[in-house]
């Protein structure tokens, strides 16, 4: 039996459990049915395991050339690198939808065996919701919609390699399954979102329940965005990190409603408010991770991820549609039984912070939203086309950053219910001089703008509170349990994870913030046509052109400018290149980037004499600041990682016998 | 009052911090140039304005653009010989004055009725849970305390 | 318990996303109509590939012009490179009047890609891009049919077919000048 027939068996026989697991996870919530319950465990293991199996024939198949499998024949090639063979896996449509139906189908017998034992009844409706979730993908990957083991009668000889943007760079192993992880593990909290609704329970158990769930998805999809955002910096060869192409938006939509998310949860864990308003996100943050990989995968949109439209398309629309009035309908129904325990409370408190700040969440989200569909609407509507790309969103969205940045450093020091002027004194002052240092900051190195200078008067602003909380919280551990510093402050992460760990997040945020603000105020450009061994200078730095040469590799061959870097304290050697892959008309640009804490040093090959290699235009950027966007991208990875690490568990103190005290007369 | 006076002049500081990053100043030509050119789209790319994309077309936009700065024309000129050729699908952001310009007004829009249902989900600040007992109330009840002691002897 | 107009608006609002979603599946995000036709084709002089002279839209005033763009390095340009042959063979003896704009590359390689795709109508070159961006090119190839009253009638963006060449040429013939 080859791989292309071992995975295809798998996935219609993890198709055959996953229905059955439907009907008996529903009969066990339905009745109470401990046995239905088992099979439906059962039947969540085993298609866990059928689904992976069929992933791994297909980076089998894929490592080993296959190409009597059409998905192979497609995306791979013999000269194609091992590596890039294995990761072929999420290289186009078919294997992505398997990607994601493995993780689901992981995540559904997550469920099934951590969750029912938890909560039973809830966890068990919501382990019928996943289950209907992956009958749906799995229908997808055993029909010819996006079956990736689908044959091929007269297999060629090579196949036609993975697209030229996807194997120029290692990062394709790691944005797509971080992306993939993020937006599939929203999953579970919707699903008991719906369950608790189905039931009718007006309570909180289902926010509980999923609470570390929401914290590690949004985590995963954040990283995965920031990856992203690197991947199309480091290969797509343009100079930026950020486009507001519609597959970027299609990512940040529902990442900034988990974020949103995140918080409003807070409130209703404290205060028990907000109760409508946390369902509705989360069936919004869900709903909009299918709207995405609608965008991405359906072919509507041009995009840098376009693919060719196929079947596809209407049948996520029609996933997107039944989840939205399943899920709408079922809010509107139970909204009565949704009680908030009174009002908010002073619009001085962290939970009119919080309130305040899920509004200008959906409002970056709507507009987002609004941008990315407009387009397609007007056009449907009377046949004119027109654009909205990064000038619109800039406009919009800085804006409201920098109002977020904002509330992100006055919600964290605000009590609930409400402060008092000594209060607000108290916390304030130091982080308002704090944020007029930054300003300075920002001015004396050279930033213009607005928007930027805010960013960095802000940015200090958040630090200022966020090192003040640590250092509040390190002062009241060494005075209740007499700890050193260190030891105070490490237990504050590990004991207070949630609370410390969300700091740590914040400064991340505060990183990728000027990250921004500094690599768009203050990038440098120049373009020289340069002869062997001329020299191009920009920003303090020189850059020889020693070499133009051609490079064979078995898999593609390359144009490549051998550019000495000196001036700065820098000395190495950059190697823009242009690639030619077979099958691809265009030449594919691969930037030579010099990455710096201060600025990086970013090197495309524009253009070069044919004829004798005597000439290369160089166009070269100087983009201060961006690498503390990967640096905040970690800090906010590892700030997660804090908040959702369990608390290390009490040693329990044992009394011997003798010492138990004697019983008083 | 020491805190107050930090958080003044701190404010002070950052307003001024402000006012000189705005600058207003008259723009120079690559300044414009590269203001008119962000706004463009490339027509060969996936959504990358004139300004960042590297390609043969982009940069002849870039030096059509130059040509006519140099030549004096405004920046609606400039726009208006592009869309005349390409239509407004080269604008990267719609003009405001026409009916694609109302996705300008919906982030305003969504954002001053999100505001306004949040000010209105808020307790008013004025009726704090438990008021002050007024002077009246107070005499009373010291009466009665005074009564009740007296009853107990 | 939400308000009416709270859960309507929710409904409307899902209900228009959905809609544009559908909709959009009839259009080929590919197409690009926006442009040029309908107005007067842009005036242009230019100098011949082989370099013996200049041929301007004036000079070809009355005629009915097939204005073709065309590069080296575009692959679907030799593709239609055929059809433009047995078009122009065809029409050579009439009114109608070929010309090909060679765009972004060097003459050099312009007469090179000419003469060996047995390329017979006059071309010229577009050195600077400025001709191609006054008729909205997009990228090569791309055809513009210009009436005998110098207004674009109609532009294909994309290898051009036979059977299209002919119906364009066919209808701006027949419209006798207004």
């Amino acid at each position: 039996m080859s791989a292309g027939d071992l995975g295809a068996a798998a996935l219609r026989a993890a198709l055959f459990l996953s229905l059955w697991g439907t009907g008996a996870a529903t009969y066990a919530a339905w009745r109470r049915d401990a046995r239905a319950l088992a099979s439906a465990r059962i039947a969540a293991g085993v298609g866990f395991g059928l689904v992976a199996v069929a992933a791994i024939a297909m980076m089998f198949a894929l490592a080993t050339h296959d190409f009597s499998i059409l998905y192979v024949a497609e995306n791979n090639a013999r000269e194609t690198p091992l590596f890039y063979s294995i990761i072929g896996l999420w290289a186009a449509l078919e294997g992505s939808i398997l990607l994601w139906t493995a993780i689901l189908a992981g995540a559904t017998a997550y469920v099934a065996f951590r969750g029912t034992a938890a909560i039973p009844r809830l966890a068990t409706t919501a382990l019928a919701v996943m289950f209907a979730m992956v009958t749906f993908f799995l229908l997808l990957v055993t029909t010819p919609a996006a079956d990736p083991f689908a044959r091929l009668a007269f297999p060629p000889d090579n196949g036609n390699g993975p697209n030229a943007l996807l194997q120029n760079h290692p990062l394709m192993a790691l944005h797509p399954p971080l992306l993939y992880l993020g937006y599939v593990l929203t999953s579970v909290p919707f699903a008991y979102a719906i369950a608790s609704l189905i039931l009718g329970e007006g309570g909180d158990r289902w926010l509980v329940a999923t609470r570390r769930f929401a914290l590690v998805s949004w985590a995963l999809l954040g990283v995965g965005i920031v990856a992203g955002a690197w991947w199309s910096y480091a290969v797509l060869g343009w100079g930026g990190y950020w486009a507001w192409d519609p597959v970027e938006n299609a990512a940040i939509m529902p990442w900034l409603t988990a974020t949103a998310y995140l918080h409003s949860v807070m409130v209703e864990e404290k205060r028990s408010l907000l109760r409508t308003w946390n369902l509705a996100l989360v069936i919004a943050t869900f709903s909009l991770t299918i709207l995405g990989t609608f965008l991405t995968r359906s072919g509507v949109v041009n995009s840098v991820h376009s693919f060719t439209q196929s079947a596809i398309g209407p049948l996520l629309l029609a996933y997107l549609v039944a989840i939205l009035v399943l899920s709408v309908g079922l809010l509107l129904w139970r909204s009565s039984r949704l009680r908030d325990a009174g009002p908010i409370g002073a619009p001085l408190s962290r939970e009119a912070i919080f309130l305040f700040q899920n509004v200008l969440f959906m409002a970056a989200t709507l507009t987002v939203l609004l941008g990315t569909l407009y387009p397609l609407f007007a056009e449907a509507i009377s046949g004119a086309q027109l654009s909205i790309g990064g000038p619109y969103f800039d406009r919009v969205e800085v804006p409201l950053a920098l109002a977020l940045l904002f509330l992100m450093g006055v919600g964290p020091q605000l009590p609930w219910h409400g402060a008092s002027r000594a209060t607000l004194e108290r916390q304030f002052t130091a982080p308002i001089a704090a944020s007029a240092i930054g300003a300075a900051a920002a001015i004396l190195t050279g930033i213009t703008g607005i928007a930027a200078v805010l960013a960095y008067a802000l940015g200090a602003f958040v630090t200022a509170t966020v090192v003040q909380e640590f250092a509040r919280g390190v002062r009241a551990r060494r005075a209740l349990h007499g700890e050193a510093v260190a030891a105070a402050f490490t237990n504050l992460l590990r004991r207070s994870g949630r609370r410390y760990g969300g700091y740590v997040v914040h400064l991340g945020i505060v990183l990728v913030a000027l990250a921004v603000a500094t690599s768009q105020a203050r990038t440098v450009d120049a373009e020289k046509t340069l002869a062997v061994g001329e020299t191009l200078e920009v920003a303090g730095y020189a850059l020889r052109l020693d070499a133009v040469r051609s490079v064979r590799e078995p898999q593609r061959d390359s144009v490549v400018a051998d550019l000495v870097v000196t001036g700065n304290g820098a000395d190495e050697l950059l190697r823009p290149a242009l690639v030619q892959y077979p099958n691809t008309a265009q030449a594919v640009g691969s930037p030579g980037i010099s990455a710096g804490l201060r600025d990086d040093l970013y090197t495309i090959l524009a253009a070069f004499d044919q004829r004798s290699f005597a000439w290369a235009t160089i166009h070269t950027r100087v983009i201060p600041g961006v690498s503390w966007l990967w640096l905040g991208g970690a800090v906010v990875g590892l700030g997660a990682i804090i908040a959702a690490l369990p608390a290390p568990r009490r040693r329990a103190v044992r009394l011997s016998v003798a010492e138990a005290p004697a019983p008083a007369k | 009052m020491n805190g107050r006076v930090v958080i003044a002049l701190a404010l002070l500081a950052l307003a001024a911090a402000l006012v000189i990053a705005a600058r207003p100043h008259e723009p120079t030509a690559d300044e414009r140039i590269d203001r008119i050119t962000t706004e463009l789209r490339c027509p060969v790319c996936q959504g990358l304005s004139v300004k960042d994309s590297m390609s043969d077309t982009a940069r002849q936009m870039r030096d059509l653009v130059a040509e006519r700065v140099r030549e004096g024309r405004s920046d609606a000129e400039i726009q208006a010989e592009f869309r005349a050729a390409y239509g407004d699908w080269i604008l990267l952001s719609p003009p405001v004055a026409s009916w694609s310009g109302l996705v300008w007004l919906a982030p305003l829009a969504a954002l001053a009725a999100g505001l306004l249902f949040a000010m209105g989900r808020l307790r008013r600040a004025d009726a704090p849970a438990g008021a002050e007992p007024s002077a009246a109330q107070i005499a009373a009840l010291r009466d009665r305390v005074a009564r009740e002691e007296a009853a107990e002897g | 318990m939400l308000p009416r107009i709270v859960r309507a608006a929710v409904v409307v609002a899902l209900l228009g996303v959905v809609l544009t979603l559908a909709l959009a599946f009839r259009r080929d995000p590919h197409d690009i109509r926006t442009g040029t036709v309908g107005k007067p084709a842009p005036a242009f002089a230019l100098e011949r590939l082989d370099g013996s002279g200049k041929v301007s839209l004036a000079d070809l005033g009355g005629k009915v012009v097939i204005l073709n763009f065309f590069a080296s390095w575009c692959l679907p340009c030799t593709q239609e490179n055929p059809a433009l042959v047995r078009v122009y063979e065809r029409y050579r003896a009439s009114d109608v009047v070929m010309l090909g704009v060679n765009y972004q590359e060097s003459r050099d390689n312009g007469l090179a890609y000419v003469r060996r795709m047995g390329i017979g109508w006059t071309t010229v070159a577009d050195a600077d891009g400025r001709v191609a961006l006054s008729y909205g090119v997009f990228g090569p190839p791309e055809t513009f049919f210009i009436g005998r009253d110098g207004v674009i009638a109609g532009r294909h963006i994309g290898p051009i077919d036979e059977a299209t060449l002919i119906n364009g040429i066919e209808a701006l013939r027949g419209t006798a000048s207004k």
